[in-house]
């Protein structure tokens, strides 16, 4: 059964039972899930093809920060299918192949890559003069994803000018916290949020949360989105702006997209809190259907329901890819085994004991050298590592599943930053790109802050921290709050230095160093 | 260190004059740039290649501009993807209308094969098209749309391999003139001598002037540009709305490219705007309904190097040995072969072409010019 129908923390509530069609072929898919996770459950594998080698790719991300599951929807090519919800008689197509996305004749392009190497559009087809135009337009027709639209979009559009005093771009931990204390002060705030639901990606979060009781800690991620939501409904001066798609920030103006609305947003501060994604690991077949980022399996298990696979390696051993397995256990999944690049498990040694005791074994020093299998996963091999991060030879090993989860780490969601004219900094402990700010989380570009995993990737507990801080001093500088404000802000960042001060904070606060001013 | 020419400017300009110098014996050729090859207007442009012009020195240099372009994959060995759908102007209002049946009118007389269309006959070049309102439009088979990029890249690549110096991320601070007559550069820290120095620095050519000592005509206007997500070819040629200002085509990649002209005051200023994002979107999808369903996946802005009567500025000034390439009012890509070939010829021989006459520095200085209204974007 691909449907979870029993599990021992999460209770899936069916949506109504719609259908919508694939390729013209009906799939049963429940009210309440994206596109994308109802035709997982339906079997299917092979999402899209890749533009050029038209090698078959999945579901990968689940969150709309790739490409794997764009497919064309109700006429409108280039869909990202794990954003959109599903509605009856909806018409989904697979894009980019011939005849079908299962079987494409041009999958032939992946045996002739020798022939169409990096750059050959220029450097070959040249003679003779008089075939150059008919070589252009060949290679034309091979370009683009998609097609231009058969229907036009049938509704009017229009535009809405919004006034406030605090934009918050994302309602993850972060902005809902940013949101909650900049809220209490009276500030007036726009949330905004592109998915259906607040809360990020706890809403995924099954586990108990770690550390103080103040921070959460022996609460599940989910209860904590839950509990978040049901504060950010008290104030009324929070406008909670969900299915809001940011798109970029023009001179302090943000600009959004609802429904078929643009919208302008004019607030005196912006809080960025666009959150994280998914990195991937650099192995042969490392784009085949099947290969998922973990947190991708997260949202396909514990938001819909939907099993991944049968068995699964998991690749990462830090705190992500433990708490996973142990998901992955209690939705009945099994796991071949845990493998980790590093001579030491990366998470927490209660999440490893606990997966070890289930029976998975953990393999450090241990790495993915290739997926095996033609059109979805059919196994891996992995390969142990020396000191000098080499194979060892000889030490290859076939694992047998047909899933692989890569936890390898995540990267900030830095676009916005970066747009917005924000000075950033390459910080590898931090996660990547992260900008560069000061204590309260206030950027060079003045008036815009950021908070959580955008401004470098640590705990959602640090990131509701950062969201407190952001959102009471971008409050305290329009002028709400008292004293009591600026006593509580101050204290917020003692409490971040506080969490950061065990040794797992020892790399934060080791990158913190070059970006905060 | 002493250079016979020194081109300010790496970019389609700089380099078709640098390769054509290169190209006609003339040894020592430097071309500065200061930042990277086409980081200008070059590789922020559109690619678009017409003859459809409304003065006679445009139409002119268009027309062999254009003849240049369908050679030039065979001139660097270098497919530079040249696709010739045509240029499809439309006009939603009289002026426009009338603006179109005096150009093509003009552009028959220079031998180019212009039609005037009803909007029917417009409707089956692009199905596509909205065409209520519409009073007319004009195409030209010939006009086309190349790749910027491998242009940029083919012209430096046949430039590096004849012995031009092509030095990018320096910047040229100074221009040295004595007696009347250009001496050198001073390019980063050093001097480097030469008998001509070449102004093909685009938007940036005004300041070139004044390190020579000259007053400039130029002005730098942003212009914004977006492309959307990349869809299999619907669209074959560009198409200009002349009464909107607008233009767009789909590029080799299968993007549709387009921007559409807002006013703007002189600056170097090049971010992105929303304004120009909604008026863009607003008139395209009247035009083009169907591209509703189609987003955006980027915008930028680069600069037009504007002059007074919308022509570009070619050959000598005062100071002697001090060339100018600029002032091509959004034109620059299109007209580069031809005006790399000419600039390189009077340096390489002295000899002036006829085509070049009409853009001379100083006809400013008669205030009776007849200015180019075909500027879109």
């Amino acid at each position: 059964m691909v449907r979870l129908e029993r599990h021992p923390i999460l209770e899936f509530k069916k949506g109504k039972r719609v259908t919508i069609y694939f390729d013209g072929r009906p799939v049963e898919a429940y009210e309440g899930e994206t596109v994308a996770a109802a035709l997982y459950a339906s079997g299917l594998r092979i999402f899209s093809r890749s533009f050029r080698f038209h090698r078959p790719r999945g579901f990968f991300c689940a969150i709309g920060k790739c490409s794997s599951c764009m497919m064309e929807v109700d006429g409108i090519p280039n869909v990202r299918t794990c954003k959109v919800y599903v509605r009856d008689g909806m018409q989904i197509r697979s894009q980019n192949s011939f005849p079908n996305v299962n079987t494409d004749f041009y999958e032939i392009f992946d045996r002739l890559d020798s022939l169409f190497p990096h750059g050959f559009h220029y450097k070959k087809f040249i003679k003779p003069s008089f075939m150059r135009p008919f070589f252009v337009n060949s290679l034309r027709k091979f370009t683009g994803l998609g097609n231009f639209p058969k229907e036009e979009l049938g509704e009017e559009a229009y535009k809405k000018e919004i006034e406030c005093d605090i934009a918050i771009i994302g309602a993850g931990p972060a902005g809902l916290s940013a949101a909650i204390y900049a809220g209490e002060l009276g500030a007036d705030i726009c949330l905004i949020d592109e998915n259906p639901r607040v809360g990020g990606q706890l809403i995924k979060q099954t586990h108990r949360f770690f550390g103080s009781a103040e921070h959460g800690a022996g609460t599940r991620g989910i209860k904590i989105a839950e509990q978040l939501e049901e504060e950010i409904k008290r104030y009324e001066n929070v406008n909670l702006m969900l299915r809001t798609g940011v798109f970029g920030i023009y001179n302090g103006v943000v600009g959004a997209v609802r429904d078929n609305t643009l919208l302008k947003i004019k607030p005196k501060k912006i809080i960025i809190a666009t959150g994280a994604y998914e990195r991937t690991l650099i192995f042969e077949n490392n784009d085949l259907p099947g290969v998922y980022g973990a947190g991708g399996v997260q949202t396909l298990m514990n938001v819909y329901g939907v099993r991944p696979g049968d068995t699964g390696l998991v690749v990462g051993s830090g705190n992500v890819g433990l708490i996973l397995t142990y998901q992955l256990l209690q939705a009945g999944v099994n796991v071949a085994a845990i493998i980790e690049a590093m001579p030491v498990i990366g998470g927490y040694f209660v999440h490893a004991a606990k997966v070890r005791r289930l029976g998975v074994p953990i393999y450090t020093r241990h790495t993915i050298k290739r997926a095996y299998g033609s059109k979805t996963v059919e196994g891996a091999q992995i390969i142990a590592l020396d000191d000098k991060w080499q194979e060892i030879p000889g030490s290859g090993r076939d694992i047998e599943c047909d899933f692989i989860c890569i936890s390898v780490g995540l990267s900030p969601t830095h676009e916005l930053l970066y747009q917005a004219g924000c000075e950033m900094k390459f910080v590898p402990n931090l996660g990547g790109f992260v900008p560069v700010r000061d204590k309260y989380m206030e950027t060079t570009k003045k008036g815009i802050y950021v908070a959580g995993d955008v401004a470098g990737i640590e705990e959602a507990s640090t990131a509701m921290i950062e969201g407190r801080i952001s959102g009471l001093d971008s409050a305290i500088k329009l002028g709400y709050g008292d004293e009591k404000a600026k006593e509580m802000r101050e204290k917020m960042v003692m409490e971040l230095e506080d969490m950061r001060s065990g040794p797992f904070g020892i790399r934060i606060l080791e990158g913190l160093k070059h970006v905060v001013v | 260190m002493k250079a016979d020419v020194v081109v300010i400017g790496g970019g389609v300009i700089g380099l078709s004059t640098a390769y054509y110098l290169a190209k006609s014996g003339v040894e020592k050729i430097i071309v500065a740039e200061k930042k990277y090859l086409g980081s200008g207007a070059s590789g922020r442009c559109a690619g678009g290649i017409r003859e459809q012009f409304s003065s006679k020195p445009s139409i002119r240099l268009a027309k062999k501009s254009l003849d240049m372009y369908e050679r030039l994959s065979d001139e660097l060995n270098f497919n530079i993807l040249f696709r010739q759908g045509g240029y499809l102007f439309l006009a939603f209002d009289e002026e426009s209308m009338e603006e179109l049946e005096r150009d093509v009118k003009l552009q028959n007389s220079l031998n180019v094969d212009s039609v005037l269309l009803e909007p029917e006959e417009v409707k089956e070049i692009v199905p596509e098209l909205n065409i209520d309102g519409l009073l007319g439009g004009s195409f030209n088979m010939r006009d086309g749309i190349a790749f910027p990029f491998p242009v940029v890249w083919g012209f430096a690549r046949k430039c590096r391999k004849m012995g031009v110096e092509i030095r990018d991320f320096s910047e040229v601070s100074d221009i040295l003139v004595r007696d009347g007559t250009v001496r050198g550069v001073k390019l980063g820290n050093e001097i480097i001598g030469a008998d001509f120095v070449v102004n093909a620095a685009g938007g940036w050519s005004s300041q070139v002037y004044h390190m020579a000592g000259l007053e400039p005509y130029n002005k730098p206007v942003k212009h914004e540009i977006l492309a959307t997500e990349p869809m299999k070819p619907f669209l074959e040629p560009m198409v200009i709305d002349l009464t909107a200002g607008l233009y767009f085509n789909q590029s080799m990649r299968g993007e549709i490219i387009g921007g559409i002209g807002i006013p703007e005051s002189p600056s170097y200023q090049m971010g992105s705007s929303l304004e120009f994002l909604e008026a863009f979107a607003s008139r395209v999808t009247k035009l083009m309904p169907k591209l509703k369903g189609v987003k955006v996946l980027r915008q930028w802005a680069g600069l037009y190097d504007m002059t007074p009567d919308s022509l570009p500025i070619l050959g000598e000034t005062e100071i002697e040995g001090f060339i100018q390439a600029n002032g091509f009012s959004g034109h620059g890509f299109m007209l580069a072969p031809i005006v790399g070939k000419l600039i390189a010829k009077l340096i390489a021989t002295g000899e002036s072409d006829p085509l070049l006459e009409p853009f001379k520095y100083d006809r400013f200085k008669e205030m009776d010019v007849e200015p180019e209204h075909m500027v879109v974007g």
